[in-house]
């Protein structure tokens, strides 16, 4: 009896050491992909019976459509990066386990670490889904030396809409042909920037506030708060004071910026280490701002983006396990700040900024102190908590679409928001 | 014994689509009479509810249109464009050899990088195409956020892309043209445009009736690509055609069911397509 | 006199034309040749520059880092030289039978085979398609990326198109002299097939070549990636400013396609002193 016990306890050791092999899928790119997979290796030099097979699997819709297959294969990945929008998707998808499952389990996690706008985001119900990774918000950006030239104090940015149309229309510069050569503003043509504008006015996105008390039935952002967003659009391109971009296309707002084109942009937190450099090869001094909102209104806060990363059920519950110790440390404080350094996403917990701030890496980087510090003002609410829906994508084509409309003459502001609205709930109601 | 030979030479074809495309296809326009999740975990079958839906939607009879004009404009000049390019570059002109491997480079590039190509020169700024038109012309067009010049930018890309696969098959036709043929012609005192339209062009209808109807295909169902990268289908959904549809749907929205019903009803579309196509060129096509 | 003016006059008219067009044809191609020698300061100047300032080819080795890319290469030659080979065996072998034979359920079957360029499988038949790999335990390996794809209805369509205008009398011929439907093919027919088989393998290859989705979807490890999800990794649209790494790595993948067509042009193209100067 008892060899067979001490077998037994032999077998189990054996097998608690034994390798397990977990796959994790990403949608960070170029010279991202090395800083991962350092950070990977030194995660599995600390785990050394976890081995982590690094995928860049491409955009994050290829992430979805290459997990859909594997699930449907049989072979799902352990863990994926996923984009914030695809937050309800893969708590109905029943293929995930909650984080918070996870914690509950293991007290060596605590996730009032967390940023509470992150936190937030990412909880419904008071409980958390997916771990957040790669956070950011918005920014707005402008070329110092290019008010100068123009006569616009570089130390005062523009706080509000009409602000920024009045700097504008001082930064239009005309050729001998009066062909435009230099304007105003510019920014992705992408509803996340709508979203931004209707969290600072504290409004919703969707009703049952915002999708976090119930699954969302409708829009609600055809109202006062809406149109004053896109009227400002409306009116910056009707001026010329704006260029507008093709849909999602941030690499043509930033090569804008870049190239003098525009004097100010307004564009994620992630790209402040490459508009850092490029705008010291092209020879100008940049500032960051809070994003500038519509007048009057009571500055309410930002809408955190970017991605998080989820876990999939698996047959084999060490897997699971493997798992959530590769996201745990993903987490952690120092590869947090290591990721925020190499990356400029925010690091997700304020044990992490604590960090920083006492190295006075903020008194460095003033720019990365103006994008954290616009994120820790917001004011929490259902507003700026952000929306989950499932046919988010859909919701944003239909803002884009009706913004494009507009900005074509084909629409008025007022019918351009009735029409994303209407397609929007036509969305919704087909979602499944 | 020879009776069977036919059957076996087409085996491999069969087998292989068989497998491949037709066991997959069927699946999924099964899959259009259902409500889908997003992972395919859960159906509910919803009859003919996905077809009606797209007939009353304005997207796709916007998608429908814009796929008429684009594919019909795409596919004539391109086919006529290579006709009369592959005429100049049969002539016994210096630097042919070179000209041929410069026409044709863009059939070598990827869709997505073509459209990415066009995208950078079309840029309303720093592209070139706007400069000489501004500096020349005094005109500033944005290419790709207005109407109509995102349809013309994504029509000149896809022409840019096909138009080298039907140069070639016409040189290729062309050289083999005996030249006694042509010397004939020449006798007779013909000149060059009779002797390209009466005698040329129709010695190439095998050639030209290839062609166009791989160019209906290759415009719908390839341009997603350039579409998505150049201009995301817009302004609004202004270049969106049914093929770049079906892309959103599928891939972008995760909307099985009505893409599976996009495609069902784009395949019916080919399907009527082809056989008034192959009606038609029976008649009007000369094999020797 | 005049008729000697006329000549040089027309081959004038030829020469700028076929410049122009070249231009048009080859403009994009050079930018993106420009853009990946070119120093990252400059390739979004304004006013846009044509002719790059000064030489960098720090681009390329920095694609060639970024990614095992010239592994990825040798993934792309592999599988679609088996592609090509694939797609022409069992083109040729249909495209013969539909034009040679007359049999029951011909053109049937041929709509069968045709009907399958309606299907935008590209999209639509992705995830069914990955269940049947992932049954076969074909996931990530070159079978995948290959063999779903070694039939073509354009290519039997080619072929058929092309067989057709070979002279009934040879085959006649052929059959007098006892010769099976096989040897006919492979000693006459293929051999007047020439420009054919070039154009199919340019065609076929630069197809293969271009596939994205499908292996982006298959591969699960670098090392089983292609060129043209390589090229996308170094894309990135979140935040990749580099557009002369981009650029560069397109060059490179580029170039066996470029190459090829360049070796195979004279396959299909009769030799210049052939033309014209008869009679």
């Amino acid at each position: 009896m008892k060899k067979i016990l001490v077998l037994m306890f032999a077998i189990l050791v054996v097998l608690s050491f034994a390798e397990v092999k977990i796959q994790f899928w990403h949608a960070m790119g170029g010279w991202r992909i090395e800083l991962i997979q350092g950070m990977v290796n030194d995660f599995m030099k600390a785990n050394p019976n976890i081995k982590v097979e690094v995928q860049y699997v491409g955009s994050y819709e290829e992430i979805l459509a290459k997990t859909v297959a594997a699930l449907q294969a049989g072979t799902p990945p352990h863990v994926v990066q996923l984009n914030e929008i695809s937050t309800k998707k893969m708590i109905d998808s029943g293929v995930i386990v909650p984080v918070e499952d996870m914690i509950k389990k293991d007290p060596s996690f605590d996730k009032k670490k967390l940023l509470p706008q992150v936190l937030n985001y990412y909880s419904i119900g008071g409980k958390l889904y997916s771990m957040p990774w790669n956070s950011s918000t918005p920014l707005l950006f402008y070329n110092k030396t290019m008010f100068k030239q123009a006569g616009l104090d570089p130390n005062k940015p523009p706080r509000t809409f009409s602000e920024v149309i009045s700097y504008s229309r001082k930064l239009v510069k005309k050729d001998d042909k009066g062909n435009m050569i230099r304007t105003g503003i510019t920014w992705p043509l992408y509803a996340w920037f709508f979203e931004q504008w209707m969290a600072e006015q504290n409004k919703l996105l969707v009703d049952n506030n915002n999708g976090r008390t119930g699954n969302p039935t409708k829009v609600m952002f055809n109202n006062e708060a809406g149109l004053k967003i896109f009227e400002f659009w409306n009116t910056l391109t009707k001026e010329g004071l704006m260029i507008n971009t093709k849909k999602g296309d941030w690499t043509a707002a930033r090569q804008l910026f870049i190239s003098q084109t525009v004097g100010m942009i307004i564009t994620s937190t992630s790209d402040v280490a490459l508009l850092l450099s490029e705008s010291k090869k092209q020879g100008f001094e940049i500032g960051a701002a809070y994003i500038p909102i519509p007048d009057g209104v009571q500055r309410a806060g930002v809408i955190i983006g970017g991605g998080s990363l989820w876990l999939i059920k698996q047959k084999n519950q060490a897997e699971v396990e493997a798992a959530w110790k590769l996201v745990k440390y993903l987490a952690d404080v120092d590869p947090q700040i290591a990721w925020h350094k190499g990356t400029g996403y925010f690091p997700v917990r304020l044990d992490a900024k604590e960090k920083l701030e006492k190295e006075g890496y903020y008194k460095d980087n003033p720019l990365h102190y103006v994008a954290i510090k616009q994120l820790l003002d917001t004011i929490p609410s259902y507003a700026t908590m952000g929306a989950v829906v499932g046919v988010f994508p859909e919701i944003r084509n239909a803002i884009d679409n009706a913004v494009e409309k507009m900005i074509n003459g084909q629409l008025t502001p007022k019918q351009a928001l009735e029409e994303a609205e209407r397609e929007a709930n036509k969305a919704i109601k087909q979602y499944f | 014994m020879r009776k069977w030979v036919p059957y076996l030479f087409i085996l491999p074809t069969f087998l292989i689509i068989s497998i491949f495309i037709y066991y997959p296809a069927f699946n999924s326009f099964y899959l259009s009479f259902f409500k889908v999740s997003v992972f395919g975990n859960r159906k509910m079958f919803v009859w003919f509810d996905n077809y009606i839906d797209l007939f009353s939607d304005e997207r796709f009879v916007r998608a429908f249109s814009f796929t008429i004009v684009f594919t019909l404009v795409t596919v004539v000049v391109s086919v006529f464009l290579a006709f009369f390019i592959a005429l100049l570059l049969n002539q016994k002109v210096p630097g042919v050899r070179l000209f041929r491997t410069f026409i044709f480079a863009p059939y070598a590039v990827s869709t997505a990088v073509a459209g990415a190509l066009w995208g950078f020169m079309l840029n309303p700024v720093v592209g070139h195409v706007n400069y000489l038109m501004a500096r020349l012309f005094g005109v500033q067009v944005n290419w790709i956020t207005t109407i109509p010049y995102a349809a013309y930018a994504v029509i000149i890309a896809a022409i840019w892309k096909t138009l080298p696969f039907n140069i070639i098959f016409y040189i290729a036709g062309l050289q083999s043209i005996p030249d006694e043929l042509v010397e004939a012609t020449k006798l007779d005192g013909a000149n060059v445009w009779t002797r390209t339209w009466k005698l040329t062009f129709p010695l190439l209808s095998p050639i030209t009736y290839y062609l166009v109807i791989m160019s209906i295909i290759s415009s719908m169902f390839q341009s997603f690509a350039i579409i998505d990268v150049m201009t995301r289908g817009g302004p609004g959904d202004y270049t969106t055609n049914i093929i770049y549809r079906i892309y959103l749907d599928g891939f972008r929205f995760s909307k099985t069911g009505p893409a599976s019903a996009e495609s069902v009803i784009l395949f019916l579309i080919m399907i009527v397509v082809t056989a008034v196509y192959f009606k038609f060129g029976r008649k009007s096509v000369h094999y020797q | 006199m005049k008729k000697r003016t006329r000549k040089v006059v027309n081959t004038l008219l030829i020469e700028i034309g076929l410049i122009l067009f070249s231009i048009f044809m080859f403009a994009p191609i050079f930018l993106a040749f420009t853009m990946s020698i070119q120093s990252p300061e400059f390739v979004f100047s304004y006013p846009p520059k044509i002719f790059p300032r000064g030489i960098h080819f720090e681009n390329y080795l920095q694609a060639l880092k970024i990614v095992p890319f010239l592994r990825m290469m040798w993934n792309s030659l592999i599988i679609a030289f088996f592609i090509t080979l694939g797609k022409m065996v069992t083109g040729i072998l249909a495209g013969y039978a539909y034009a040679n034979f007359k049999f029951k359920g011909d053109t049937f079957t041929f709509g069968l085979i045709f009907s399958t360029l309606y299907i935008p499988a590209e999209i639509l038949l992705i995830i069914p398609l990955f269940q049947i790999i992932s049954k076969l335990n074909w996931v990530n390996t070159y079978q995948a990326m290959i063999i779903p794809f070694t039939a073509s209805a354009t290519n039997v369509f080619l072929f058929q198109q092309h067989f057709k205008t070979i002279p009934r009398d040879f085959e006649d011929a052929a059959r007098i002299d006892g010769a099976t439907p096989m040897q006919y093919l492979l000693k006459v027919v293929l051999p007047l097939s020439r420009p054919v088989i070039g154009g199919a393998a340019i065609i076929n290859f630069t197809y293969a070549w271009n596939m994205y989705l499908w292996p982006m979807i298959v591969a699960m490890r670098d090392d089983m990636k292609t060129v043209q999800v390589a090229i996308n990794m170094i894309m990135n649209a979140e935040s990749s400013n580099n557009w002369g790494i981009i650029m560069a790595a397109t060059m490179i993948a580029l170039f066996p396609t470029l190459l090829l067509f360049f070796l195979l042009q004279d396959l299909f193209v009769k030799s210049l002193v052939g033309t014209g100067l008869k009679g």
